[in-house]
């Protein structure tokens, strides 16, 4: 099998690192990857489940943007919406009727929403939704989950982290995930002093194996939170419409006052959604939170194909199956070669680890032997699969993933 | 938080320590040392102690005072301590007078030529056996620190709390292994040397990509994107220890 060099991907590197800080930033930037050399940098076009660099290299996608990508990348109902409404009118001076036909529809399918609002990225979503806590309690406290990511502001960072100070999280209170005594605990220690409680449909944290909700988990905490008066919010970014069409809360059996979404929702084009129930409309529409961005229209236009596309294909089903295939063919390939691959969260955007070695290093190798052939593997963040990944797809990864384990058995 | 507790800490165990290499990389400390046969003890009340143990032309730091030093330095205060390594204040001597000209003048001496390597001039840089000796004493300054970090800098040990259990080795690809760390139950531990099997790796292309790095000159992301760094392993361990050993500069400064 062909291994892949990247000579223009680390050309134009070097030309980033003389005009943007650390060349590439923030979850793209090469730093966690491990083995850097194997990976590319830059891509030049995209199309399906497959992107291609800008040294003509061609991979299988499986980080698909992130996130975003769900239908497979340049898919044309989504895209002509797009190219249709930026014809039409896209960022004007006054708002779009795609934003009123959007909200109706997210309204319609998430059993949560009663209304909707929009922005650009996960972060405007959840930075929204604590503030709407706050305004709708009173209170100032927000619990989250330890290892849980919600975006770059400052009170969702780590203590220690550049340029965060230490009030910036003081009022985040981190529990582990899974722990509904932590969260029991925390509620009695800070009674009427907690705003809100924040946590994804499971618990997916880069750099461990994902955790899926344990059996009552979520109707013991959406218990608690009810008789505590405490906002109940959902952060779909990531999960949102991969899992379920009407929320990944549907999937697991609660109901939260605010769900964020945003990396499916357009299938790339820049959106993110709050949406909320009746009980908070009024205290939202009394909190300031805009962007100049925020009403654009082609990406709403985007995203009601989007949505529309993904019940027409049944999206959630689609992506599971493939999800339990790759991932069956993968825990076998890797056993016959004496390897163990530990497969955890959702199949359809699972976290891969190989066990075999505790400091991760055999599976770093393996996601940059892989993805040298053109599967591309991130090793510390889970996988995403898309409705466009096909059976083709699905041998050649198998096939690229057998030719890998052999090549790190040949290196040992 | 007693910021003077963990200076002194730092000082005697971070930056002292690298009087027991310095006789090794570099021929005119080498010199200096070679004919001394004495243990030099650093006591302050109620806080830490070291000592340098001269003998055969190399030097040994401990984390203590021995019985019975030939030199003892009394202070009485971690400030008192730090005081003097700024260069402001004495010790009490309280073991060791007939020394007392050795230390003003030959100990002096060897302090300084560590110092000439500790904070370098920017044109110095130029050359790489001085690169190579500043950039190995700054990383191992960095690692010393980690533990008393750890324990005394409360964001680091928040950090430290949350920092995976497991090893970090350090490797200058033509230096090889040049120090490690061992996260455990016990807190943290600084080593020189190999490990058979770190969790994590913190691999450096060359020395001078090192000394940009550690120097804040060269971030990381550019480094690793251009394979001047690569993070193997665990990489929250690698992270984390950034995070931490980036705060000696705020005490050491
Ligand atoms: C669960 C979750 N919440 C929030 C965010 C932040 O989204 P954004 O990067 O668009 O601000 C992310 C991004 O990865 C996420 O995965």
């Amino acid at each position: 099998m062909h291994t892949f060099d990247y000579p223009q991907s680390r050309m134009l590197f070097d030309r980033a690192c003389e005009v943007i800080p650390g060349g590439i930033y923030g979850h793209f930037s090469p730093a966690p990857l491990g083995q850097t050399a194997a990976f590319p940098f830059f891509a030049a076009r995209a199309e399906g489940a497959r992107f291609q660099d800008v040294d003509g290299n061609e991979f299988i996608d499986y980080m698909c943007a992130y996130g975003p990508m769900i239908l497979g990348y340049a898919h044309r109902a989504v895209d002509d919406a797009f190219r249709n409404q930026l014809a039409l009118a896209d960022t004007v001076s006054i708002a779009s009727p795609r934003m009123v036909e959007l909200a109706e529809l997210l309204v319609e399918r998430v059993a949560a929403a009663d209304w909707a609002f929009f922005a650009k990225n996960g972060a405007d979503v959840t930075a929204y939704a604590v503030t709407i806590a706050r305004a709708a309690t009173g209170r100032r406290k927000i619990v989250a989950i330890r290892g849980g990511y919600h975006g770059t502001h400052p009170w969702m960072q780590a203590p220690g982290h550049h340029g965060i100070a230490e009030d910036d999280h003081r009022h985040c209170i981190r529990i582990p995930w899974n722990d509904f005594a932590a969260l029991e605990h925390v509620v009695a220690e800070h009674e009427g002093d907690i705003a809100g409680f924040i946590a994804t449909p499971y618990h997916h944290p880069t750099f461990g194996d994902s955790v899926l909700p344990a059996e009552g988990y979520w109707q013991n905490v959406e218990a608690l939170l009810r008789k505590h008066g405490i906002v109940f919010i959902l952060d779909d970014v990531r999960c949102g419409f991969r899992l379920h069409r009407g929320g990944s809360n549907e999937r697991y059996g609660f109901h939260p006052d605010l769900i964020c979404f945003c990396k499916a929702l357009a299938n790339g084009y820049p959106i993110a959604a709050l949406v909320g129930t009746d009980a908070l409309r009024t205290v939202t529409a009394s909190v300031f939170h805009t962007g100049s961005y925020w009403f654009s229209a082609a990406p709403m236009a985007a995203a009601i194909a989007t949505l529309q596309e993904l019940d027409h294909v049944d999206a959630p089903r689609l992506l599971e199956i493939y999800g339990r295939k790759l991932n069956d063919g993968l825990i076998r390939i890797a056993k016959s070669h004496g390897f163990t691959l530990r497969v955890t969260g959702e199949p359809c955007m699972a976290y891969y680890r190989i066990t075999d070695d505790e400091s991760q290093m055999l599976h770093q190798r393996w996601c940059a032997e892989c993805t040298r052939r053109g599967a591309y593997f991130a090793p510390h963040h889970n996988w995403f699969v898309s409705t466009a990944h096909s059976d083709a797809d699905l041998q050649r990864t198998w096939d690229i993933a057998d030719e890998a384990f052999r090549a790190l058995k040949t290196a040992a | 938080m007693n910021n003077d507790l963990l200076k002194a800490r730092l000082n005697l165990h971070a930056v002292l320590r690298n009087l027991e290499d310095l006789p090794e990389l570099d021929t005119r400390a080498a010199e200096m040392i070679r004919a001394w046969r004495l243990a030099v003890c650093f006591s302050v009340h109620g806080g830490p102690a070291a000592t340098l143990e001269f003998s055969e032309g190399r030097c040994r730091h401990h984390a203590a005072c021995p019985p019975h030093p030939d030199v003892k330095l009394f202070f009485v205060s971690p400030a008192h301590l730090n005081a003097m390594f700024a260069g402001n204040s004495s010790p009490l001597p309280l073991k060791g007078f007939s020394k007392l000209g050795f230390l003003k003048h030959e100990f002096a001496e060897l302090t300084r030529r560590l110092q000439h390597f500790l904070r370098p001039e920017p044109e110095r840089l130029a050359e790489p056996a001085y690169l190579r000796v500043h950039t190995l004493l700054t990383l191992l300054t960095g690692v010393f620190a980690v533990p008393h970090l750890a324990a005394l800098d409360p964001v680091a040990t928040e950090i430290a709390a949350a920092t995976p259990r497991g090893s970090l080795q350090f490797v200058v690809d033509s230096e090889g292994p040049v120090a490690h760390l061992v996260y455990s139950s016990n807190g943290v531990e600084s080593r020189k040397g190999a490990l058979e099997q770190p969790s994590a790796c913190m691999w450096f292309a060359d020395w001078p990509a090192a000394c940009r790095i550690l120097s804040g000159t060269l971030d990381a992301f550019t480094a690793t994107g251009k394979g001047l760094l690569r993070l193997d392993g665990t990489i929250p361990l690698i992270d984390n220890t950034s995070l931490i050993m980036e705060r000696a500069a705020g005490y050491l400064a």
